[in-house]
């Protein structure tokens, strides 16, 4: 977790929005690292965002190696807002390992905006690869009506891949009654593009990429899509994305 | 802090490098584009491109490879949707273009020409990602020539041509293309790279190979400048890992007459800004009142 105090000018970032973030001065790495919200909180003057993120590479050790008190550098926010527009009976939230991040903040943002009396229910499906991987259940669990956790080897909850999970309980969920919004690996994305019947659902999946610029210039974070008239296409996750609608993305590049 | 390249008047030796600021929208918010000597934007080509799949960019110690594959909307969309954003600004713009033949170079360069708000041409020779057309051009100097001699002869517009270091020799093309009526080179073009992830044992970029950019390159670009500019009489602009005020000096004094900032944009969208002030403030403490004075003014003991 990176907790991060920005002046009170700092936007308010709203769901689907990330951060570029990056060490002062760095060379080497070069790049900022996007980042989605987790948490966005206004203390008088001061802004405090909070970052949740896994380390994966040289970007993210470097990070997690910033003491107290360190200056970073970050951009944004950046992204296409996400916010769900029209009231649901349902709401499926699916998160895959440190996909809870921009989840959680969908869901805290839900529930801020919008009056009790029109609340949706929402329902949390939350893999993670074993117990030890499970942060944040602390914060999601306030904006769920419901929880559900697995685990790829078993050690807490059901044991299997979030998507069967969600696939085992899914004949309950209408799809005109129901919004699906998902982040995770691609692979689990993938898989969730495969169950059978989910093309019904609007279904809104949260898409990563390597990025420079964050920002929609440099073009380097491209998402293979199928546009309106069947034409593949390439879309900028920091631009036109994160958010997508899960019918447009295509998974196989070999066209 | 003015220089004249080809017959430009820029208000300051710092302009934007091709592929780093898009069409300029992106980066408005951060940068007051007025303050810029030029802006370059993002190739174009006759008709739309859609790039390489991903991933498109790696990054690397000190750099980072791209292969985007010169994704662009095509001329007609650049026109009508991209060039009014400028209308607003009196920033000198320089579009870059590039071809899969010499009559698509100059048919562009023609269709480009009648538009009075662009003030001059950059022609991609070099670009390393394409697989066809503009890979083959710039390492030739026979085809170099005839690519330039095309374009010089559809337009009376300013003539930059941007040249790749994946040559054995830059300094043959170099001559090349000035003997062919470019006004002015700018070097260089991203260095071919690769990275490999060796977990999966695939390549980290979908084209496997792509072009390395940033401070890493900033030696391999400064040697390259300082090859050319002892070889040609036309103005070189230096392009290469600029990240800093003191990067601009080492490529002006070298003699390069202005120089392009790229990736820096990536990392600092106010780059540009500060190099310029940078650059003033270094002119200031030397006691040196015009940027001319301070380029190509480097001491060497030795004739080369």
């Amino acid at each position: 977790m990176l907790s991060l105090e920005f002046p009170g000018s700092f936007g308010r970032p709203l769901p689907g929005q990330f951060l570029m973030i990056r060490i002062k001065g760095s060379i080497d790495p070069l790049l900022g690292r996007p980042f989605s919200v987790y948490s966005y909180e206004k203390k008088g003057e001061r802004v405090h965002i909070e970052v949740l993120y896994k380390v994966v590479g040289v970007g993210t050790r470097h990070l997690s190696q910033v003491r107290r008190g360190a200056v970073l550098e970050a951009y944004g926010p950046f992204g296409k807002t996400f916010e769900i527009m029209e009231h649901v009976e349902k709401i499926v939230l699916i998160a895959g390992g440190i996909g809870v991040a921009p989840v959680t903040y969908l869901a805290s943002h839900n529930h801020d905006t919008i009056p009790q009396e029109f609340r949706s229910e929402v329902i949390c499906y939350f893999g993670v690869t074993s117990a030890k991987r499970l942060i944040g259940i602390e914060k999601l669990k306030n904006y769920c009506t419901e929880l559900h956790i697995s685990s790829d080897d078993g050690s807490v909850g059901y044991h299997g891949s979030v998507i069967q999970l969600f696939e085992s309980d899914k004949e309950r969920f209408e799809s005109e009654k129901t919004i699906l919004c998902v982040c995770g690996p691609r692979i689990m994305l993938q898989k969730l593009s495969n169950l059978e019947g989910i093309e019904k659902f609007r279904c809104y999946v949260f898409m990563e990429e390597r990025m420079a610029c964050g920002r929609g210039a440099c073009l380097g974070c491209a998402v293979m899509v199928r546009d309106i008239t069947g034409e593949v296409a390439f879309r900028r996750v920091c631009t036109d994305g994160p958010v997508f609608d899960l019918r447009e993305i295509v998974w196989d590049y070999r066209i | 802090m003015t220089v004249t390249i080809g017959g430009l008047t820029l208000k300051n030796p710092v302009m934007t490098a091709s592929g780093t600021f898009g069409y300029g929208e992106e980066y408005a918010s951060s940068v007051d584009i007025n303050r810029l000597g030029a802006v370059v934007v993002k190739g174009i080509s006759l008709k739309p491109r859609k790039g390489n799949p991903p991933h498109r960019i790696m990054e690397t110690p000190s750099g980072m490879l791209n292969a985007i594959g010169l994704e662009n909307p095509g001329v007609d969309v650049f026109l009508r949707d991209k060039l009014s954003f400028f209308t607003q600004f009196d920033v000198p713009l320089i579009v870059n273009i590039f071809g899969d033949t010499i009559e698509e170079y100059a048919k562009i360069a023609d269709i480009l020409s009648s538009e009075k708000r662009i003030n001059g041409l950059e022609v991609n020779i070099s670009c390393p990602n394409v697989k066809e057309g503009g890979w083959a051009f710039g390492i030739d100097p026979e085809r170099s020539y005839r690519v330039t001699r095309a374009v010089r002869e559809a337009t009376e517009l300013p003539v930059i041509v941007k040249l790749s270091p994946n040559v054995t020799d830059i300094t043959v093309i170099a001559e090349s293309v000035e003997k062919a009526g470019a006004d002015a080179i700018s070097l260089i073009n991203t260095v071919l790279g690769m990275s490999v992830d060796i977990e999966k044992r695939t390549p980290h970029l979908g084209n496997i190979v792509g072009g390395l950019s940033g401070p890493a390159i900033k030696p391999i670009a400064l040697r390259m400048v300082w090859e050319v500019v002892n070889k040609v009489s036309i103005p070189v602009i230096g392009i290469g890992g600029i990240t800093s005020p003191s990067d601009a000096l080492e490529f002006l004094i070298t003699g390069a007459k202005a120089v392009q900032v790229g990736t820096a944009n990536f990392i600092n969208p106010r780059a540009t800004v500060e190099i310029i002030e940078g650059i003033e403030d270094y002119l200031v403490t030397h006691g040196i009142h015009d940027v001319n004075d301070i380029i190509r003014t480097l001491n060497v003991r030795s004739t080369v």
